[in-house]
């Protein structure tokens, strides 16, 4: 949760559209909350203006680092078979489960829920938009987990069972993360990207 | 459940030369078929043979084949990978569908991992591009130019007020009541 908070005040603009938002008392003071997440919320009236304009510089300083390419090292959580990876480039990451991809293959992988870098993070509501960020992987390698036991038994009832399985395992290689693409700037309509019209 | 798992050697994710940064190469170099001409227990490896080994050949040019007649001994397939592993699958009554799907299995593997639990599911050699956590990491700044000692830091995170304080705080409630 405190992670989340952190994200979510670093982007607060691009997040939070209300016109009452929490603020922070800034005062040389110390208070007897040490931490900034367990500090209950005074509010205030924002004025509209303001917050657009503040929203507007964080994205144009994201934009500029972008464009210049001074934003290093991209990490990315994504979704993939039912489980969220953090990724960077040069990761390998293991899919556990009957998961037809096999070895060579090159994917593209949609479901990106949050990019950053060491400024930044961007975070997707659920994912981020379609071609913001491009994350492509190689499955390296298909095999199957050590042998694992299952078993059971019940004292006194003359029950016994055991079975033995293994998991099958995917390696994927992260060749890339990228961004592509302007920040906050998305198409008029949506949905319409996968679709053969 | 069981935890025999616990006793067995652990260790994390390799893939041999970085495989897959650049391109993907095929890490099985060489199988060897094992296999009696006579023997019942060798049927399954027999039919794949005759019917399906030429085709996995020319599928995968990169990987040697060869075929290893014996008498009177039970059928193996023995794979050898460019990290210079070796494993053995012992293929006694299996059917030609059986044989094929091991031997898919070997060429998909990057070496043997037979009898290795993996620790983790995931390798990385940036495991935080933000800074990792502290115990400073979400604290006020203004800690940083606290002086000690300090009554307000000393004290609990969380103290609830004790009775006196609310005797305290009451009778100080009913006073400004009084000047209304």
């Amino acid at each position: 949760m405190s992670l989340l908070r952190q994200f979510c005040s670093k982007l607060a603009p691009i997040l939070v559209n209300n016109s009452v938002r929490s603020t922070q008392n800034v005062s040389a003071a110390i208070t007897t909350n040490r931490f900034f997440s367990n500090k209950p919320a005074p509010y205030e009236i924002v004025d509209p203006k303001i917050e657009k304009q503040e929203q507007q510089d964080i994205i144009k300083k994201v934009n500029e680092q972008v464009n210049a390419n001074q934003q290093g090292r991209i990490f990315a959580v994504v979704h993939l078979a039912g489980k969220q990876f953090k990724i960077t480039e040069g990761d390998v990451i293991v899919v556990e489960g009957y998961w037809p991809p096999g070895p060579g293959d090159k994917l593209k992988l949609d479901k990106v829920l949050m990019v950053g870098a060491k400024d930044f993070t961007l975070i997707g509501r659920p994912i981020v938009e379609d071609g913001l960020a491009n994350v492509t992987a190689t499955v390296i390698e298909k095999t199957l987990s050590h042998t694992k036991t299952d078993f059971k038994k019940k004292r006194r009832k003359q029950y016994k069972n055991i079975n033995f399985y293994r998991i099958q395992q995917t390696m994927l290689r992260i060749n890339t993360i990228d961004l592509s693409g302007k920040l906050n700037n998305p198409p008029d309509v949506t949905g319409t990207e996968h679709r053969i019209l | 459940m069981s935890n025999s798992h616990l006793l067995m050697k652990a260790g994390f994710i390799t893939s041999p030369a970085q495989n897959g940064v650049g391109r993907y190469v095929c890490q099985l170099q060489r199988v060897v078929l094992k296999f009696c001409k006579n023997n019942g227990s060798s049927r399954g490896v027999r039919d794949f043979i005759e019917s399906d080994l030429v085709n996995f050949a020319k599928d995968h040019p990169g990987v040697v084949v060869y075929l290893k007649p014996r008498r009177h001994r039970g059928p193996v397939i023995v794979a050898e990978y460019l990290n210079g592993e070796k494993q053995h699958v012992y293929c006694r009554n299996f059917t030609s569908e059986v044989v094929s799907k091991w031997l898919t299995l070997l060429k998909n593997q990057q070496g043997n991992h037979e009898g290795m639990r993996l620790r983790k599911m995931w390798h990385t050699d940036h495991p935080s591009i933000q800074g990792p956590w502290t115990p400073y990491t979400f604290r006020e700044p203004s800690l940083n130019l606290a002086e000690f000692p300090n009554d307000k830091l000393s004290s609990p995170a969380s103290l609830e007020p004790s009775a006196t304080d609310r005797l305290i705080e009451a009778f100080k409630k009913q006073q400004l009541k009084e000047l209304e």
